[in-house]
Parts: C-alpha cells; sequence; structure tokens
C-alpha cells in the first residue's frame, strides 16, 4: 500500500491577468498555464501522474462542468482527474486536494490547474447573488460586495479602523503590483484617489474592490524524492489547515457566535493546525512573507491578526508604520495580492503560486530577501471557507 | 494507506422526496451515518463533501449544506465530480496521516433540478450544445457506438435491463419497482435510438454518508469495529470529445479498474465476490462486463445498482455502501456467501467522460 511522503512544489505558471481574453478560449487559457508550470518544472505532460481542477462556480464560463471541457487542452486525458470548488477558497482548497494526492502516497506528481473568465458574464455580482437563499437572500440585494461590506463594518466597529487605513492597504497593493508582470490592475496611487473613487457599498469604494480578471495559473506538486531529481530550490508544503462555517451570517455575530465574523476567528482555528505541522511558534519571526486572499481593502487586517502576526486591533498600526511594506516586518503580498488580481476560482492557487516562487527564489522584482518561510490563505462563501498554507524551504 | 469504513447511511430514496428541504436531507443522512459508526460529530476531524451546484439549484451550494453535512468548523473540501471520487479524496486525506477520522457526504436531488437541461450546459457552447445534445442522447450514441462494434445489440441490452431490474425489485434499500419482462422493455419508448426508456435506471433522490477512519485511529479505539478495508483506489477521465473511439474504448473505465486492482494486489475480476458498476443503461452494463472480460463467475450488482435507486451524482458511493455491506455479512437477502472482496463503480461526466472504482476488502 502507498506510504505517506513529503510534498513540494517543483513548478509554477501563470498566465498575464487582465478583464478580457478575447483571443483565447476558456480551455486555452487553462493550457497555456499548465504548459508554463510543466516547463518551469521540466517536465512533460507525460511526467504528471494526476490533475486536480481548481474552479468555482461555473456560471462565470457558461458551461457546466467546464473542467471537463479543459482536460484534452490540459493533457489530462486517461489521468486521474478532480475538481475542487469551495467558492472563493477553491484554490486553496485545490491545493490541500493536490497535497494529499502525493502525501497519501498514492502519486508522485500533481498538476493542479485553474482559469477563469470572470468578465465574461455580463455582471458577475450578478451571477454572485446566485450563492444566496432564492427566498429570503437574493431579493437582499446581497453579493460578495454588500456581504463584505458588512464584514467590514463589523471590523471597523470592533477595532475601530478607519476607511483612511483601509485605503491605504489599496496603495500598498497598486505599488506592488507594478513589479508583477502577471497583476491585472497596478500603479501609483493615492489615499485620496481611493477615497474619492465611487462609492459601491459602505465602507467600499470602487478601489477598494478587486477587478474582475480573467486568466489561468497552474502548480506541479511532487514527492520529495521527485522535487530532489527536478528542482534546486523546490517549496516544501510544511503545513495545511481548513475549515468551514455556516453561512448565516447573523449566527457568527455578537457573543454567542463560536466565531466573529469580523475577525475571521475561523482562520485563527486553521492556522493553528497549519501553524502546529509546520514548526511555526512564532508567525512575525518564522514567516518571512505572506500572499493573503484580500479582494477588499480591509481584509489584510483580521487576516494578520487572525493567524496571529499581531496582536487584536494592531494590524492597522502596523500597515500605517510600514511594517507591511515590501521593506517591513513581514511584507503582505509583493505580487499586489488580490486586491489587484482576482480569477476567483484560480485566486486562491495563484496566492499559492506566489508564496512558492518567494520561497523557491524566483520571485523576480517580487522577491523578498531570505525567505524561509511563506503563508498562503484563501476564503470562500460567505467569508466561512478558509484555507492556510505554509510552504519552507525545508521539509518538516 | 491504511483507511477502513466505520459506518455508513443511505438515505431511504424515493422518486422524489418532498417533504425535506435539501439541507434536511443531508444533515439527517450524515447524522445516521455518525450514529451507525458510533461517533459524535465533534470527533471528526475533516469532511470530504461531493456535490453539484447545478443539480442543487445553486451556486456553491456547499455555503448552505456544508454545515448540515457535519462539517461545521471543520477541515471540509468539496469535489464536483460524484460521490465516489469525493471518497477518493477523502481516502487519500486519512492517508496522508494528518487526518484520522472523517465524513464523506453526496447528494443528489434531481427531482428539483431540471436534469437534462443541467447535462445538456455541459455541452461547450461551439459545437454541441447547438445540436441539442443532453444526456439522453448522450447515452444513445453510446449504445449506438458499442453496437457498431459488436459490443452490445438490442435484444442483449433487453434482456440485461430486465435482469438488473429484477436485481433491485429485490433490494430492500432501493424503490422496488415492479420488475419488467424483456418484451415489455423492448416495447418501451425510444428516447435516443437505440436507448428506449426501459433500457435507462430511472433517477431517484438520495443522499449518502460515509464514516472513514485510519488504521491509527483504529489502533488507540480497539473497541471501533470497521466494516471494511478500502484496498484499491483508481479514477480517471476520457477525452471531452464524443467520438466512436473515445465511447466504445472505454479507456477511463479501465484505467481506473486497472489502478484499483492493482492497488489491492488482486489479479482480476475473477478475484471479486460482488461487482456494482453504477449502470445509468443497459447498454453501459454490457460495455463494463465486455470491458473486463466477465465470464459470470462473480455476481455483477446484484443490489440492481442505479436500477435500484438511481440518485445519480452519488451513485458510485451507493455502489460503496452495497458493496460494504457485501463484505461486512449486512446484505441480507443479496448476500454473497462469506464476501471477500467487493467493488464499487461511479461514472460521471458527459457520457461517462469520468469513472472511479473503489475495492472493498473483508475485515
Amino acid at each position: 500500500m502507498p506510504q505517506p511522503q513529503k510534498v513540494a512544489v517543483i513548478g509554477v505558471g501563470e498566465t498575464p491577468f487582465r478583464s478580457h481574453n478575447p483571443e483565447k478560449t476558456y480551455v486555452e487559457l487553462a493550457q497555456d498555464a499548465t504548459r508554463l508550470a510543466l516547463d518551469d518544472a521540466g517536465m512533460s505532460p507525460d511526467d504528471v501522474d494526476t490533475v486536480v481542477y481548481s474552479m468555482a462556480p461555473t456560471e462565470f464560463m457558461g458551461v457546466n462542468d467546464a473542467d471537463k471541457w479543459a482536460v484534452d487542452s490540459i493533457w489530462a486525458t486517461g489521468k486521474p482527474f478532480m475538481r475542487v470548488h469551495t467558492g472563493g477558497a477553491t484554490g486553496g482548497s485545490a491545493f490541500h486536494a493536490a497535497y494529499a494526492n502525493i502525501a497519501s502516497g498514492q502519486f508522485r506528481t500533481c498538476l493542479v490547474v485553474g482559469a477563469d473568465r470572470i468578465a465574461e458574464t455580463p455582471d458577475a455580482q450578478h451571477v454572485l447573488n446566485l450563492i444566496w437563499d432564492r427566498f429570503y437572500e437574493q431579493d437582499f440585494a446581497l453579493n460578495t460586495v454588500t456581504m463584505t461590506a458588512l464584514m467590514a463594518q463589523r471590523y471597523m466597529h470592533l477595532r475601530g479602523m478607519t476607511e483612511e487605513q483601509a485605503a491605504r492597504v489599496v496603495v500598498r497593493s497598486r505599488r506592488n503590483a507594478m513589479n508583477n508582470p502577471f497583476a491585472h490592475l497596478k500603479g501609483e496611487i493615492t489615499v485620496g484617489d481611493v477615497m474619492s473613487s465611487r462609492m459601491i457599498s459602505t465602507p467600499f469604494k470602487l478601489f477598494d474592490i478587486c477587478p474582475r480578471s480573467s486568466g489561468a495559473a497552474a502548480v506541479v506538486l511532487a514527492s520529495q524524492d521527485v522535487a530532489a531529481e527536478r528542482c534546486s530550490h523546490p517549496a516544501f508544503v510544511q503545513g495545511i489547515g481548513a475549515i468551514a462555517n455556516t453561512v448565516f451570517m447573523g449566527d457568527r455575530v455578537g457573543s454567542t457566535a463560536d466565531c466573529e465574523i469580523g475577525v475571521f476567528g475561523e482562520l485563527t482555528i486553521a492556522a493553528r493546525e497549519c501553524f502546529a505541522q509546520a514548526g511555526v511558534s512564532n508567525p512575525m519571526r518564522d514567516i518571512q512573507v505572506a500572499e493573503l486572499y484580500d479582494p477588499f481593502s480591509f481584509m489584510q487586517f483580521p487576516m494578520m491578526e487572525a493567524l496571529g502576526f499581531c496582536q487584536p486591533g494592531e494590524a492597522t498600526r502596523l500597515s500605517d508604520e510600514g511594517a507591511f511594506d515590501m521593506n517591513g516586518a513581514l511584507p503582505i503580498n509583493p505580487s499586489g495580492g488580490t486586491l489587484c488580481t482576482n480569477p476567483i476560482g484560480v485566486t486562491g492557487l495563484v496566492r499559492m503560486a506566489d508564496a512558492a516562487l518567494q520561497v523557491m527564489g524566483k520571485a523576480g522584482a517580487m522577491q523578498v530577501p531570505n525567505v524561509r518561510r511563506a503563508v498562503a490563505t484563501a476564503v470562500g462563501g460567505s467569508a466561512q471557507f478558509f484555507a492556510v498554507t505554509v510552504l519552507g524551504t525545508e521539509p518538516v | 494507506m491504511d483507511v477502513f469504513i466505520l459506518g455508513f447511511a443511505v438515505h431511504p430514496p424515493a422518486d422524489r422526496i418532498g417533504d425535506k428541504r435539501l439541507e434536511e436531507l443531508v444533515f439527517d443522512t450524515s447524522a445516521e451515518a455518525l450514529r451507525h459508526a458510533r461517533i459524535e460529530r465533534q470527533e471528526i476531524d475533516h469532511i470530504t463533501i461531493a456535490a453539484c451546484d447545478e443539480l442543487d439549484g445553486r451556486s456553491i451550494s456547499s455555503m448552505l449544506l456544508a454545515a448540515p453535512a457535519g462539517g461545521y468548523l471543520k477541515d471540509e473540501v468539496k469535489v464536483t465530480d460524484s460521490g465516489l471520487i469525493g471518497l477518493c479524496l477523502a481516502a487519500m486525506r486519512v492517508g496522508t496521516e494528518r487526518f484520522n477520522l472523517g465524513l464523506v457526504a453526496s447528494w443528489s436531488k434531481t427531482s428539483i433540478a431540471p436534469f437534462e437541461d443541467v447535462m445538456r450546459m455541459r455541452c461547450e457552447p461551439f459545437f454541441t450544445r447547438p445540436i441539442g445534445l443532453n444526456a439522453s442522447i448522450a447515452d444513445g450514441l453510446f449504445a449506438q457506438a458499442l453496437i457498431s462494434k459488436g459490443i452490445a445489440s438490442e435484444e442483449r441490452a433487453n434482456a440485461i435491463a430486465t435482469r438488473l431490474r429484477n436485481n433491485g425489485a429485490k433490494n430492500h434499500n432501493g424503490i422496488q419497482r415492479k420488475p419488467l419482462t424483456v418484451q415489455e422493455v423492448e416495447q418501451s419508448p425510444y428516447v435516443g435510438v437505440p436507448l428506449r426508456t426501459a433500457h435507462q435506471a430511472p433517477l431517484t433522490d438520495g443522499a449518502v454518508s460515509i464514516v472513514l477512519c485510519s488504521g491509527k485511529w483504529l489502533k488507540a479505539h480497539p473497541s471501533a469495529t470497521p466494516l471494511a478495508r478500502i484496498a484499491g483506489l483508481g479514477w480517471a477521465v476520457d477525452s471531452y470529445a464524443l467520438n466512436l473511439d473515445r465511447l466504445t474504448a472505454l479507456n477511463s473505465f479501465r484505467a481506473s479498474w486497472n489502478a484499483a486492482v492493482k492497488q489491492a494486489a488482486l489479479r482480476n475480476a475473477g478475484a471479486f465476490d460482488a461487482l456494482e458498476f453504477d449502470s445509468q443503461t443497459a447498454f453501459h452494463a454490457l460495455a463494463y462486463e465486455h470491458a473486463l472480460d466477465l465470464n459470470g463467475a462473480q455476481s455483477v450488482s446484484p443490489s440492481g445498482s442505479a436500477f435500484a435507486q438511481n440518485p445519480y451524482f452519488c451513485m458510485g458511493l451507493v455502489n460503496v455502501v452495497e458493496a460494504v455491506r457485501q463484505v461486512a455479512d449486512l446484505a441480507g437477502p443479496l448476500q454473497i456467501k462469506k464476501a471477500r472482496h467487493a467493488a464499487a463503480h461511479g461514472q460521471h461526466g458527459f457520457a461517462q467522460q469520468g469513472n472511479a472504482v473503489v475495492v472493498l476488502e473483508r475485515v
């Protein structure tokens, strides 16, 4: 029977992300990322034992189970294949599933790949209204923007964050993204630009919100022995953690809630498990870079506190002081993060890919010096699904 | 990888389960599986969900259903291929040794979903969707392809449909539809030549939950009694194209079978006491038997499989439960004496693009 084994990332591929990719079909986008990741790993399609596909709601594509449409294009025909879907957390969950494919000893190499074309739908937020209950919630104009705006208000109430502090995150992210050749939104903007952008849903102005991105990403994972053969600086999977909470946001508010919605208490539970596996006892000391799933400007703050990088309520001050800048104590999202690029079903995988590049020392202009460990997150559903992963230069 | 089945539940099937919302159906089934395994929900350390948004009628349906499935504040992941793929992932998660005790939950309530419309929307928009392809038409093309290769005939399909319906009628865990005669089958209307309505396994509503544990967990809980050991896993996907070769070669079925049998250290189909195939039509049953060159020594779909109940998305997991019943001496009137190995099969995707096989072994 197969025996457990250690797992590492040995190849990464990302396409450029933009609003539209009219010159490519959906399956061609997935193929481009696959080809890039395989080239990066020095592998051919025949070297791939198994495939995990990262895809969130298929309504964005208009083709049910579009992953199966992509099978031939990503050279998966005849191979073991599964699609993972946990909403926005999909990419993180797909990575975890790929990890299980290899860590269990069942396979030696796994391609995890996904593509999305969010802007092909007339209105992505209309599609995302369909995640809510047809009778009670859809007419309430609930979608991922309005839902998360409520959470931001809750965080502001609990921790005293200001809209300007959130705006500084956008400024930092867009600046970081200038070093990322694949980022969708990038450039020098000011807090004033964010504050004066069009109000969408209090407290979110337009610039507080991620774009709708089209593109693809792929990651190749391998067992430790394969990694030793093929990759000089693999990124080992040191820890994984995930958690699901109830969809009902009202049940996550107040003293009777097991996890408070505004501060991502679920992530604390998942991170505790992940960090224990990785041997991380002091995140600020033990981890050198974070790739956080932050489609909205405020999200980095509760996430950093939930992950244990700082005490509750400290993240905004640390951000103001520059601790999360590229030359700060813990650079967050050197890639620009989800605020700059959000192909939803792939975004969590992009976080994994960008974190792996940091550990592998291949992040180019985004590179943070001397990275020994990186953490990546993904968030989905009504901010109810969380995935957290630690990658490192050494196996544990 | 040392993974065991500790308990299971299959919701009583019906053509339409009209007295429960989907989340009630899912909750009741997972709760029953935990009771069957004598486990409290707090004890599990992960859950693997297998479900289909489009059939559930709700985008990211696990937002609503993860908690009633047992996933509240648990490590949860969802696959969208089929229930049996969910079991394959769950077994691997246990195999990592980072998890020890978990649930697999899957469901299918096609009575509230426009099934053929959902299947039609699986077609890409350029070529196959405009010609009106859906599941029945794809299965009709599959049947034509099998006949053109001499793998099946209408007469043999009529006979095997009759056999499967008779098996299903004897299965107290199924719908227990009235058996049909060969004449009734061959006189039923065509839905996609040469496929007739009586060749098809009627869709039903249902849900399945299974409790898995590691060998390490069993050693730490000597009072627990596993029902079966997962001895082998295999799954694969075929090309999206529906040409003659793709339809008749059954490559992903063969690859799944070969991988699972090899992992179980068994030689061939002759080593099995029972085989439960996810035969959505009689032609599928003929194809699977042809692909494995079955010689009649094995008991093929003794439960009637999809002809006993057919919660489409989780039918492979129903087959797992039937296989577990055989190797755990829980199959009642359908019991095969001293069954040691049983295989459960599931198919998914357009024209069975994907297949999976799990080998269950007596403990």
